[in-house]
Formats: C-alpha cells, sequence, structure tokens
C-alpha cells in the first residue's frame, strides 16, 4: 500500500525553499524531491522530523492511498 | 570535532596514496636497478594536488549551496542497494569470466593481469558509486 504525502503543498503554503528545506532538517535536495513525489519514503526519523518542522499533525502530512480511497466513498 | 576527523582522515587517505606509490617505484627502482626520483615526485606531487582538486570543489560546493550535506539517509540506502548488486554482478561475472577464458583454453593467469582487472574493477565501482551518490 502506498504512503501519500502532502509535504510538497505544505512547504508551498508555509513559503519554504527546497534549499532552506534541506539546509533545516540537513538533507539533500534530491531527496525532498523524490519524498515530494513519492518515490521514496523517508524513515520514521526524518518523518518525525517534518512533522515537527512543519507543525502539522501526522495524518495531515502522510497517509496510506487506501484511506484516501475510503474518505473518497 | 568532525573536521578534526575530516583531516584525519584525508592525512591517512594521501599517506597511504604516497606510501603506496613510493613503494611501487621501489619496487621498480629494485627490478630496473635504479630509482626514479622523478616518478616519486609524481607521486607525492599528484596525491596533493588531486587532494588539493578535491578540497577546493568541496569549497566551492559550499558556497554555492549553502550548508546541505552531500550525503543524507536516502544516499546512503540507494549506496546500500548499490553494493549489494556490485557484490553479486563482480562475484558471478568473474566466475563466469574464469569459465570462459578456461573453456577457451587460458590455463594460467598473469598477476600482472590480475592487477589490471583489480584495477578496472576498482574504477568502474568507483565511477558507479558516484553515479549513484548524484541520483
Amino acid at each position: 500500500m502506498r504512503v501519500i504525502n502532502h509535504i510538497k503543498e505544505i512547504r508551498l503554503k508555509k513559503g519554504i525553499s527546497q534549499v532552506k528545506m534541506a539546509e533545516d532538517l540537513q538533507i539533500t535536495r534530491q531527496t525532498i524531491n523524490a519524498i515530494e513525489n513519492n518515490k521514496y519514503n523517508p524513515s520514521l526519523e526524518l518523518a518525525l522530523k517534518l512533522i515537527a518542522y512543519f507543525d502539522v499533525p501526522l495524518e495531515e502530512m502522510f497517509y496510506l492511498e487506501d484511506a484516501l480511497k475510503h474518505k473518497e466513498e | 570535532m568532525k573536521t578534526r576527523y575530516q583531516m584525519m582522515i584525508y592525512v591517512f587517505i594521501i599517506g597511504m596514496i604516497i606510501i603506496g606509490g613510493l613503494l611501487g617505484v621501489y619496487l621498480i627502482g629494485k627490478e630496473e636497478g635504479e630509482f626514479s626520483f622523478g616518478l616519486a615526485a609524481a607521486v607525492i606531487v599528484g596525491s596533493f594536488g588531486g587532494f588539493m582538486i578535491s578540497f577546493l570543489y568541496s569549497k566551492w560546493r559550499k558556497k554555492r549551496n549553502g550548508n546541505i550535506p552531500e550525503v543524507d539517509e536516502r544516499s546512503l540506502l540507494l549506496m546500500k542497494r548499490y553494493l549489494l548488486i556490485v557484490l553479486y554482478v563482480v562475484l558471478i561475472g568473474s566466475g563466469a569470466l574464469l569459465l570462459v577464458l578456461y573453456a577457451i583454453g587460458v590455463h594460467t593467469i598473469e598477476t600482472g593481469m590480475l592487477i589490471v582487472y583489480m584495477m578496472l574493477l576498482y574504477m568502474l565501482i568507483g565511477i558507479g558509486a558516484v553515479v549513484v551518490k548524484r541520483c
């Protein structure tokens, strides 16, 4: 089951650039790109860092694709 | 602390390259009866030159990209996967190569050829690792 994330939308809403985010979280820009395009699932540690960084609830940032389908139904 | 470790690693690597190069110069000198100081100088200057190039490149990169790290959890994961694939390719590939050589009638291998083969392997694995790191 795929994990979907809303990092790009949240990041753009807060007006943070990928470079700034990479500097603050000490990760590469390529990793941010991969996470935003749902090509890479961050480790639990990085996921928790992302939640703390953007200060949003977990379910707003990450959820399973199946949960989205159920929600739409 | 991190810079101190980095410096120690750099000094160790350069030291090993120079020692290896000088050992090569010594072995060649012993074989031919004359030690080539030009070659020894090339080993030392080349090692320091190579170090300076990588050092300046990392400085330029830091200036351009700010405080973004070169390696993170994803690049380590990619590297792990790459090295796992490389392990099997090298093991199975080398085995297959040996079988093919035996089948075509090559029953002895010169150690010099093995050194060249290992060098090629190291170079290819190194180039692959750089490409994987940039993905």
